[in-house]
């Protein structure tokens, strides 16, 4: 391939280009394209992103109790004296936390595990917030008498959310787990066989 | 069923191809390098969702496409007709992507689409069934284990949904159930984290070991029958399933309660495996076993014999396809007729009678003769294109 016209590999240049790499979702070519595009913008520009960086990482913390990300600790939600505090919402990330939030259905607690057990990737239960958990039902929110695990349909999901029933039942607690099925709106015709038959499976008595 | 439409664009040496194909049998005259396997590939790929050549996805897409255009990508049609109607698979083959102009693309992504709605590759598997005879089929008999597991699972997945998903499960839940055996073997964690996969592994396990099983009863049957027609001197070719289990356990296929006892089997195994930091028993280890007159046809057949065999097998999977779904699947035949003597090329052509639609190539326009496919459409391949010969 073509080196002519690179920049030195310590050069400030090549660190930005480096620095962006290392971002998800970045590869080599948009990392330039996004370097470039910093020296080429104003003054200005450069130093809201540089404060933005740098603010972001000082002002946002992991609330002390539900682990997701906060300005303050304990987080609103949490500091919020009229939810429910006998039910908590287990998620994954806290993007979960906001997506639930959104339905408005929900008025309980949250704890963020901020990650599923995967094995292949060198996860175990360990790497996850789950003694935080355990130390909040046991010293802070003492009241809870159901968790509902709400991590992806998925193996990783199912494979964190049984660790997490076999761990809370001792302690008396209910673990429930989100219901997987038709998503709303949908077209029978068109739902994949494997969403239509967990939906069969998991079918209601209509009341 | 048949094959009512095929349609290629940029799909390895063909830029654009539109195709119309009756029931019946259909040959392609076509010199060496004139992609001839390539048309039946695209077909086989259709049906299967799996291409039958080493090389990544992105060798799908034409040198031509991959060279000038902005994001280049192959797109694969059919129609497939049936007594139940018609149904409209496609596949499109995306290599790289815009960010990666100026380099060679080495990696695609694939989108899978079932009568216009966008699918999962598992639920477009088996909507066009095939069954494809080619010079490699060999290799099946004597060449590494894991190339027989590819021949069951291809084979299986044309004929049960639930077989693509279990598969899918299975190779996944190994894969992070040898990620936690490497784990442990770090002294991370407890051995009873390994009680979800194991139950996932055995349940996923017991339904392909079940499938292989009842498979391959019926495929060493009916191609013991077939080998016994096509070779002489008369010889006993009897095929054997070896499943990787302890053999208590190997007693138990064809029973209800395998994936109980596979889990036990599993747990009773932990500590060795941890130390090993892999799985050692389960589907993703079996093998099966080619004899001929109780010998080894793997070591010690002949070349003709291993070709002979692999002939019965395609057959015998043609009968299995036809019994399991009541409907005979597409023959594609790669260029085998050239290379076997007359009386078995008329066994292999009594066999593509029996069904809807055959589809053949030939480097050699007087193999078959006209004779001996006498209502077959004859068409010359060149450069890409197609005409009446």
């Amino acid at each position: 391939m073509n080196t002519q016209g690179r920049p030195a590999a310590d050069s400030p240049i090549a660190r930005l280009v480096e620095a962006f790499h290392r971002l998800p979702g970045i590869g080599p070519k948009s990392a330039q394209r996004l370097a470039y595009h910093v020296l080429r913008a104003p003054q200005q520009e450069a130093q809201e992103l540089a404060d933005a960086l740098l603010e972001v990482k000082r002002s946002v913390v992991l609330c002390a109790r539900c682990q997701d990300l906060t300005t303050e600790s304990p987080c609103r939600i949490c500091g919020d004296a009229s939810r429910e505090r006998t039910v908590i919402c287990v998620v994954e990330e806290p993007l979960d936390v906001r997506a639930i939030e959104r339905t408005g259905g929900f008025r309980g607690l949250y704890h963020v595990l901020h990650g599923v057990i995967s094995p292949a990737d060198g996860v175990g239960p360990e790497d996850l917030k789950i003694q935080e958990l355990l130390a909040r039902l046991r010293d802070v929110d003492t009241g809870v008498t159901e968790v509902i695990v709400a991590t992806n349909p998925n193996l990783e999901g199912e494979a964190t959310s049984m660790y997490l029933g076999r761990l809370l039942r001792p302690l008396g607690i209910t673990v429930t787990r989100l219901a997987r099925g038709l998503p709303a709106g949908a077209d029978l015709e068109y739902a994949d066989d494997v969403t239509l038959g967990r939906a069969l499976e998991f079918r209601q008595e209509v009341r | 069923m048949h094959l009512a439409r095929l349609e290629l664009t940029n799909v390895r040496t063909f830029p654009r191809l539109d195709l119309a194909l009756a029931p019946g049998a259909h040959l392609v005259i076509g010199a060496n390098a004139s992609g001839k396997s390539n048309l039946l590939e695209a077909i086989a790929l259709l049906a299967t969702t799996r291409s039958g050549r080493a090389g990544g996805d992105v060798d799908l897409v034409s040198w031509q496409a991959l060279a000038e255009e902005p994001v280049p990508a192959a797109r694969l049609a059919a129609q497939v007709e049936t007594a139940q109607g018609r149904t409209e698979l496609e596949i499109a083959v995306i290599a790289g992507g815009a960010a990666d102009r100026g380099i060679e693309p080495t990696r695609a992504s694939r989108r899978f689409r079932v009568n216009g709605v966008a699918r999962r590759a598992s639920d477009l598997i088996g909507r066009l069934r095939v069954v494809l005879f080619a010079a490699e089929d060999l290799r099946i008999v004597e060449g590494p284990p894991g190339l027989r597991r590819r021949y069951l699972d291809i084979t299986l997945a044309q004929l049960d949904p639930t077989y693509v998903r279990a598969a899918q499960r299975y190779a996944r839940v190994l894969q992070q159930r040898n990620g936690l055996l490497r784990l442990l073997a770090a002294r991370r964690g407890k051995p009873d984290e390994l009680d979800f996969w194991d139950d996932e592994l055995a349940s996923a396990g017991a339904v392909l070991i079940a499938a292989r099983a009842a498979a391959l009863r019926y495929l060493a049957r009916d191609a013991a029958e077939r080998y016994a027609e096509l070779a002489s001197p008369v010889e006993a070719l009897t095929i054997c399933y070896r499943p990787a289990l302890p053999d208590e356990l190997r007693a138990a296929i064809g029973e209800h309660d395998l994936a109980p006892r596979m889990r036990s089997a599993l747990e009773a195994g932990r500590r060795t495996d941890i130390d090993r930091g892999l799985t050692r028993i389960g589907p993703h280890r079996d093998d099966i076993a080619f004899a001929i007159d109780g010998r080894d046809a793997g070591t010690f057949a002949s070349r003709g014999q291993q070709r002979t065999i692999a002939l019965a097998l395609r057959l015998a999977e043609v009968t299995l396809s036809t019994s399991r779904t009541g409907d005979a699947p597409v023959l594609l035949l790669d260029d085998i007729l050239s290379e076997i003597d007359a009386e078995r090329r008329r066994r292999v052509l009594e066999a593509a009678y029996g069904v809807d639609q055959v589809i053949l190539t030939t480097p050699d326009a007087d193999r078959p003769t006209p004779g001996e496919l006498p209502q077959a459409r004859r068409y010359r391949l060149a450069d890409g294109k197609f005409a009446p010969a």
